[in-house]
């Protein structure tokens, strides 16, 4: 199942079409495979990046969206031994035997509040298991890198590349 | 104004290139010389080799990219150039290192820093690692020379404000500093260095020793990756290599490489691999310990006026006030520079996520940020990491943070405070996990007395990757002689960092080109004795 825009997409579209403008411009390539894990950094990408998102729900939206997107080309250019092991934190995340062992409990990300998604991170982030602690510097670094690597994302830290 | 590509020119001259993404049959290839690696060994040993008249091939994994590829993007530079994407870890992800894979190796992406090797690094290696005639004296001439090569120059705009303000703070303490000398020329002093010079100022091994190699006839070969060394009793006859596609994955095409000598210079991890996997002999099992990394530790300070921490020449002044406090194999050492900002690289090396993450990347400009690169290698309680060859023939690195390195490291995180107070910083932020921006140097001082410092929850990064294949005269201690010639394979030799047996406490590239222009040289002559007339 292909699901580029898995946040409300439809309401960003037509929301930049009333406007004249396309907020969502993707410069990268397009993922053709299957992207399976969207769902999961759909709820994840909100709560890392708390405070960098717009807060106007259409642009909000269509930065996730662009991060989302960035984080499947960052997927593609690691090497087989890092994404081997994202896939395999990722696969754990989502399914409930997996997250009860890194989370400690089983109920899906999917259906945690951001609130509850804050602690899980703080745990991982605090805890003393190498895994948990891999698992959160792992998500993040992955996370932080796409939003950042989009010039579109640059507007609140007054960065831009000289013209050459 | 419209920037010639010298690559692009060289290559609609004739220039010999093949790329392994089109190659799509096995071949083989014959010259006098096969040098694995472009960068600043396997770069210097072409250029000299070739100018000596010798056939000269050169092989590099990583694609050839030029300055029209140099977009200024951290999304296109580090997939491009970097080793993994800039995403390589030690096993225990604990360290992030940054290091070049294309053309021109990490000559292409590093901030042009041009040290020569400090003299306590060679009195320690003539004193303890058994390695003879590379004292200061023997090595000047060999540095002078690559200087000239290079355009290697001291900095003579002004520092940008990252770097003035290691430079006022220093002035502030009366610690020691120096204007950093770079291998540049008509730079435009953009900053973007590190995602390959995108106005052929930096004089790389991309835009000099390469070139001047392939106009000799010489043959460069990008994206084919050596994989197997052959050899049988104390001779190499040949090595082989994979043709790789755009993705750097095997087509299935393979390349086999035969010469009268062969040199290794894929830099200190996929040397020591690459010797590994092929079973080289290694009787006092040498290859891929002592793999030094000069671990470094960051420190970011928001100062009330504009820093551009992205603007201009990254790295203009260091500070060798820490290295040597304690003498070479005392206390470890710390030599203090600042690193340009962009913003992959800010959000990835700081802390914590969500509101707190966002105001300090909202402060980009307003934030300077210094490192302390840790000389590892010499005390007996920092020995470095160690390399091992995976199943797959991959590699992994382990590299313990021992308990004297977190002695130093807080030493470090010290230091760096006081510093970026004494230049005027209005807040301190010791980038590990637990701290936060402190506005009083005493505070800051007492908080960094208390911290926890661990591996994950402390940022450690290196761009200086050594070691696993040393150098020096006694077999028990080395791998290769002092001028790089195997120990046991006579028309072998290794030309790059992997030959150090320590770190260094100076950024590497200037030794790599003295080192390997003294020993090339006088491999040309050896060679030339030999050569049949054409």
């Amino acid at each position: 199942m292909k699901r580029r825009h898995f946040i409300t997409g439809a309401f960003a579209t037509t929301a930049a079409l009333a406007l004249g403008v396309s907020l969502y411009r993707p410069e990268l390539e397009p993922v053709d495979a299957e992207d399976s894990h969207r769902a999961l950094f759909a709820v994840l990408v909100p709560v890392l990046l708390d405070g960098a998102l717009p807060r106007m729900s259409s642009p909000r939206e269509a930065a996730i969206n662009r991060t989302l997107d960035a984080i499947s080309q960052t997927l593609t250019v690691l090497p087989q031994s890092q994404r081997d092991e994202l896939e395999l934190l990722l696969d754990g995340l989502e399914n409930r035997l997996g997250v009860l062992v890194l989370t400690g409990s089983m109920t899906p990300l999917l259906l945690r509040s951001p609130e509850q998604l804050v602690v899980m991170l703080e745990s991982w982030r605090d805890g003393f298991l190498e895994m948990q602690q891999q698992a959160y510097y792992g998500l993040r670094e992955l996370i932080m890198a796409s939003y950042y690597s989009c010039p579109e994302h640059w507007g609140t830290l007054h960065y831009s590349k000289p013209k050459i | 104004m419209p920037i010639n590509d010298p690559i692009a020119e060289g290559l609609a001259a004739g220039w010999h290139h093949l790329d392994g993404s089109t190659m799509t049959e096995d071949v083989q290839l014959e010259a006098d010389v096969v040098i694995i690696g472009s960068g600043a060994g396997g770069g210097t040993a072409a250029d000299i080799l070739s100018e000596a008249g010798l056939k000269v091939i050169v092989v590099e994994a990583g694609p050839l990219k030029s300055s029209s590829d140099f977009d200024m993007e951290e999304r296109t530079a580090y997939p491009n150039l970097y080793q993994q994407a800039a995403s390589m870890k030690t096993s225990d992800k604990a360290i992030g290192i940054f290091q070049g894979r294309a053309v021109g190796g990490s000559t292409t992406i590093n901030w042009t820093t041009s040290i020569r090797t400090p003299e306590p690094t060679l009195e320690f290696w003539a004193a303890e690692k058994s390695v003879s005639g590379l004292s200061r004296n023997e090595l000047d001439p060999w540095f002078e020379a690559m200087e000239n090569k290079l355009s290697i120059r001291e900095w003579a705009l002004s520092p940008n404000a990252n770097n003035d303000k290691l430079k006022q703070g220093c002035e502030q303490l009366g610690w020691e500093y120096t204007v950093i000398k770079r291998n540049v020329a008509a730079c435009w002093n953009t900053g973007y260095c590190g995602m390959g010079c995108p106005v052929n100022a930096k004089q790389s091994m991309l835009v000099t020793t390469l070139p001047a190699m392939m106009t000799r006839g010489g043959t460069l070969l990008s994206r084919v990756k050596a994989v197997q060394i052959e050899h049988h009793k104390d001779r190499v006859f040949g090595i082989r290599a994979q043709a790789l596609n755009e993705q750097l994955k095997p087509t299935g095409a393979s390349v086999m490489l035969k010469g009268r000598h062969y040199i290794l210079a894929g830099g200190a991890i996929h040397t020591p691999t690459l010797m590994m996997r092929s079973g080289v002999i290694d009787p006092y099992e040498l290859l891929g310990k002592r793999t030094f990394l000069h671990p470094t530790l960051l420190s970011g300070a928001l100062f009330d006026e504009t820093i551009s921490a992205h603007s201009g020449a990254p790295q203009s002044i260091y500070s060798d006030e820490f290295v040597w406090r304690d003498g070479a194999a005392g206390k470890p050492g710390y030599k203090l520079e600042v690193p340009p900002l962009h913003p992959v690289l800010l959000a990835s090396k700081t802390i914590g996520y969500g509101r707190s993450h966002a105001e300090l990347m909202e402060q980009f400009n307003q934030l300077q940020v210094t490192i302390a690169l840790v000389r590892d290698g010499f005390h007996p309680k920092l020995e470095g990491g160690r390399l091992s060859v995976k199943a797959d023939g991959s590699f992994s690195l382990d590299y313990p943070l021992t308990d004297t390195f977190w002695e130093t490291a807080r030493d470090a995180f010290a230091s760096m405070a006081e510093l970026q107070f004494a230049a005027g910083a209005q807040k301190v932020l010791p980038i590990s996990e637990g701290m936060a921006m402190m506005g009083s140097w005493k505070q800051t001082r007492q908080a960094i007395a208390d911290m926890s410092l661990a591996p994950l929850k402390t940022v450690v990064a290196s761009a200086h990757v050594m070691g696993g294949c040393p150098l020096g005269e006694d077999r028990q201690l080395a791998m290769v002689d002092s001028h790089g010639r195997s120990h046991y394979l006579e028309n072998l030799s290794v030309m790059d960092g992997s030959v150090f047996p320590s770190s260094l406490g100076a950024n590497p590239q200037l030794t790599i080109y003295g080192m390997t222009a003294r020993n090339a040289t006088r491999l040309a002559g050896e060679l030339l004795k030999t050569k049949s007339p054409a």
